[in-house]
């Protein structure tokens, strides 16, 4: 493939442009099952080279999934006919950097027949009905495996190569109790077979779905609320261009000019922090090949930082702090890696408080410019360190730029997300509405 | 020109049914895809490119083997269809299928009509300039879309169907701001067709509508929480319906009893003052096709009439699983997905009322003019919108614009609460996520009064 890129931007030399380009390739197996046997079963293979050229101060994206030579021309083409339609950007460059960044990682394991791969995915269904009868259903189960790898080349000399491999599974249980119906979902991500946590992923549907099935609605009013790392992750990552260089150029960032202030409790401080060590995969280097470190976002509650590319460093006189994200097919962003939230001066829980475990709807019900969210909302609600009632049904309401100044630090132990890229210490946030009954 | 030679795709299928498949399937798709971005009073993001790739399906008894490969080689495609084939481990006959071009109506379709990038680009110039009229609009983002996607499906039943399918979409986004005070307002409009679609749009009425949202929201007050009758206007408002319902029916839920309307058909699912159609058949619609993924033309299919549920959404697979025959909505978003039923074109049928009747029949809601999205968990019913633009009813009549609303319950309870249909149908285009990838549909209704749901906002 390497050669084929050096041909490439050869040809993109030939036209006095500068460019870059990204290979990404990746295989896969999936299968699910329904009714004790094995119902779908995909594999796949698919490839796709993107290139990003830049002549005379505009930028053109282009991309194929074809390799043959006449893709590989109309790619070139393509993407200078597109530059042409763009206004030149003074911002926007290929760095000059070289040399080659390698991250290609290899998990050694025994191979696994498919006969055992096989037995294991029928395990997610037939694991959640046989361990209760009011399981009527297991609508998502799925055992999965891919393999995925990059390459980036630029027409400066700098290249980098990434190669990963995954596991996956996820089970579900739907429950009927006499008319009363509830679901609940779980997966698990792995690097291999063997640590894939299979009766996790079926217990963890099954506690849940069966506490659903007793879920109230809650009254209308204002409650504290205790989000689960997933909620949490999604409701920050919903959120993310607060942090965004990018966004802040585009004027979508509502921290734009907040550069130096008091943004949310004095108590938090996030980093971003790509070879955090609880992380699924540390990243090394970003999608212009700049190495990844970590970067302070918000110390003591004060904003320090935003994620930047080369082009945004370069529009607000600074420096890139390596987070540029490119896929073959879009063009330079910004992304962060691993947000790690951690707290200081821990108070008690409340007597009561509600915690979140499941939130549907957030990227409809969200405004990413004024920070107001609406949600709907289940999980449940916690009187003197016993849990005492399962609510759903109910929405919950809040402006994140608000409710991020009074929020408390109830623990002191960093907490991950499911999928292992987020990272935060308990917290409590006060005052969120919710509308339920009355 | 074909895009895989036919007797390739004669040799996948003769060695698929001869590992057992009780049907084997090659769809083959080729799509360019353009967009721009303007942003900033500039176009900021032009980038253009092809996706090109080949799914292989076999189906035996309720199982379905999927495989899918950007290459066209006849030795890859038998090794994709090799190894889903030894999943059935069983061995079948040897038979050559001959393939008969499927003829079918082709749904009016505007015609694909292209015109110069440069008036592209004054184009959005020319609306970038009629939003920023007002002072206080801080951002505009234009995002053009323009594709074309050509599929070739080829089965074990000797079937071979072509389309080529034109879309194009405009999504506008205008963020107004004033001191601490901050609004967004969007506007979607797509078809399957070519330019000829943009120039049927008012682009002065559409900056005047979307400049008057952002302003009514700019200042607006968190809308107040509770249980309350709200009046749903037209257009997107669809999205309930799509969310609450539609998802539903489909039988990929259905046939997992997945959802809580799969032993319904016949009986009494909504108000005797709904009904609802799922239409592929509409001429320049955004969700239209004259055939579905997997080569079958597409139908107009009558979901819910007078309240009673009459007909599922289903692709062949879900008729091998329910028994519900097909529908035409075997859909996916590429060659990298298997197909699934999907919606096309999905909207509540117009009634009696005038916006006017519904409103004055509401002593203290909620009227939502604009929708926003939302999701829905089929299995439960349950459903979460939120509301774009909003206003308070007091008395029959539209006060207070307010922010922050959403809407929440379960479909099979609000179907049932939805009492008033008015006259103004309209149809909006929308991208709808599901097992089978993102694919375009379109939402619509007419104004609807829901007797009571609950709203989020603040309490």
């Amino acid at each position: 493939m390497k050669k084929i890129m050096e041909k490439v931007l050869n040809s993109v030399a030939d036209q006095k442009a500068d460019g870059d380009l990204i290979f990404s390739g990746s295989k896969s197996l999936k299968m699910s099952s329904q009714k004790g046997s094995i119902s779908t079963y995909n594999v796949s293979s698919s490839q796709m080279l993107g290139i990003r050229v830049i002549k005379e101060g505009r930028v053109g994206i282009s991309y194929t999934e074809a390799m043959d030579d006449e893709s590989l021309k109309l790619l070139v083409k393509q993407a200078l006919q597109n530059a042409e339609m763009n206004e030149p950007n003074e911002h926007e460059t290929i760095l000059d950097l070289k040399g080659q960044l390698t991250d290609e990682a290899i998990y050694p394991e025994p191979p696994v027949d498919i006969s055992i791969k096989t037995a294991r995915a029928l395990s997610l269904e037939e694991g959640v009905k046989t361990l209760d009868p009011r399981v009527v259903a297991v609508p998502y189960n799925s055992y999965a495996e891919s393999e995925y790898s990059s390459q980036y080349l630029s027409s400066r000399g700098r290249g980098t190569s990434y190669q990963d491999k995954s596991y996956s599974i996820t089970s579900s249980a739907l429950m009927d109790d006499k008319g009363k119906k509830s679901s609940y979902y779980d997966f698990h991500i792995a690097h291999t077979f063997e640590a894939l946590q299979w009766n996790k992923v079926i217990e963890t549907s099954l506690l849940h779905a069966r506490n659903l099935l007793d879920e109230k609605s809650l009254p209308t009013g204002k409650y504290n609320v205790r989000f689960s790392e997933d909620s949490l992750k999604s409701l920050l990552e919903c959120f993310s261009n607060f942090y965004s260089a990018k966004s802040a150029m585009d004027k979508l960032n509502p921290w734009a000019s907040s550069l130096g202030e008091l943004v949310m409790s004095k108590d938090l401080t996030i980093i971003d922090e790509p070879a955090h060590p609880g992380a699924f995969r540390a990243t090394r280097f970003d999608a212009e090949g700049v190495e990844a470190t970590s970067l302070t976002l918000v110390e003591n509650g004060t904003l320090k930082a935003f994620i930047h590319n080369s082009m945004t460093a370069s529009f607000y006189k600074t420096k890139t702090t390596g987070h540029a994200y490119r896929s073959p097919s879009t063009s330079l962003q910004v992304s962060g890696t691993h947000f790690v939230v951690k707290g200081k001066n821990k108070k008690p829980m409340p007597s009561k408080y509600l915690e979140v475990i499941q939130m549907d709807g957030l990227y409809s019900g969200a405004n990413r410019v004024t920070g107001d969210f609406s949600v709907g909302v289940k999980g449940y609600v916690w009187e003197h360190g016993q849990k005492v009632m399962t609510f759903g049904g109910i929405t919950l309401s809040g402006n994140l730029i608000e409710i991020l100044k009074n929020v408390e630090v109830v623990g002191e132990n960093l907490m991950a997300s499911t999928d292992q890229s987020f990272f935060a210490v308990p917290l409590l946030f006060h005052g969120l509405s919710v509308a339920g009954t009355g | 020109m074909q895009l895989l030679k036919s007797n390739v795709a004669q040799d996948i299928i003769t060695h698929g049914l001869s590992c057992g498949a009780h049907f084997v399937e090659v769809f083959v798709e080729r799509t360019h895809n353009e967009s721009m971005v303007f942003k900033n009073s500039r176009a900021e993001d032009t980038q253009s490119g092809t996706i090109f790739g080949i799914g292989i399906r076999l189906i035996h008894g309720e199982q379905a083997l999927y495989g899918y490969t950007n290459s066209t080689d006849r030795d890859e495609l038998l090794r994709i269809t090799s190894l889903l084939g030894a999943r059935i481990g069983k061995s079948g006959t040897s038979q050559t299928v001959n393939f008969e071009t499927l003829n079918y109506p082709k749904i009016p379709v505007l015609q694909d009509k292209e015109v110069d990038a440069k008036y592209k680009l004054s184009f959005l110039k020319n609306i970038d300039l009629g939003l920023r009229s007002d002072k206080k609009v801080s951002q505009v983002a234009l995002n053009f879309i323009k594709k074309k996607q050509l599929i070739e499906v080829y089965n074990s039943d000797g079937l071979f169907a072509t389309e080529e399918r034109p879309y194009i979409r405009l999504i506008h986004q205008v963020i107004m701001k004033d001191g601490t005070h901050q609004s967004e307002a969007s506007y979607g409009p797509g078809a399957i067709g070519g330019w000829e679609f943009m120039e049927t749009l008012n682009t002065r009425e559409i900056c005047e509508m979307l400049l008057k949202q952002a302003s009514n929201t700019l200042y607006a007050p968190a809308c107040p929480a509770g249980k309350m009758p709200v009046v749903i206007d037209n257009g997107f408002g669809g999205v309930i319906f799509h969310e609450a319902c539609g998802h539903l029916l489909e039988t990929t839920s259905v046939e997992k009893k997945a959802s809580v309307f799969w032993d319904k058909l016949g009986e009494q699912i909504a108000h005797t003052a709904l009904s609802a159609v799922d239409d592929g058949t509409i001429s320049g619609a955004w969700g239209s096709l004259s055939i579905d993924d997997e080569g079958m033309a597409t139908q107009k299919t009558n979901l819910i009439e007078n309240g009673v549920l009459k007909r599922f959404i289903s692709d062949r697979l879900g008729e091998v699983k329910t028994g519900h025959k097909r529908t035409g909505s075997g859909r996916r978003q590429s060659y990298k997905f298997a197909p699934a039923s999907r919606m096309r074109n999905t909207y509540i049928e117009k009634g009696p009322y005038e916006l006017e009747q519904l409103l004055s029949s509401v002593q203290d809601g909620l009227y939502a003019r604009k929708m926003g999205g939302g999701s829905v968990d089929p299995s439960t019913g349950q459903f979460n919108f939120s509301v774009q633009e909003a206003y308070l009813i007091k008395n029959g009549k539209i006060t207070t614009p307010v922010k922050g609303a959403t809407l929440i319950g379960t479909g099979p309870d609000i179907m049932k609460k939805i009492s008033m249909v008015g006259q103004n149908l309209e149809l909006m285009a929308g991208t709808c996520g599901s097992v089978s990838g993102s694919i375009p549909t379109t939402v619509g209704q007419p104004p609807i009064k829901v007797d009571e749901i609950l709203v989020g906002g603040e309490a």
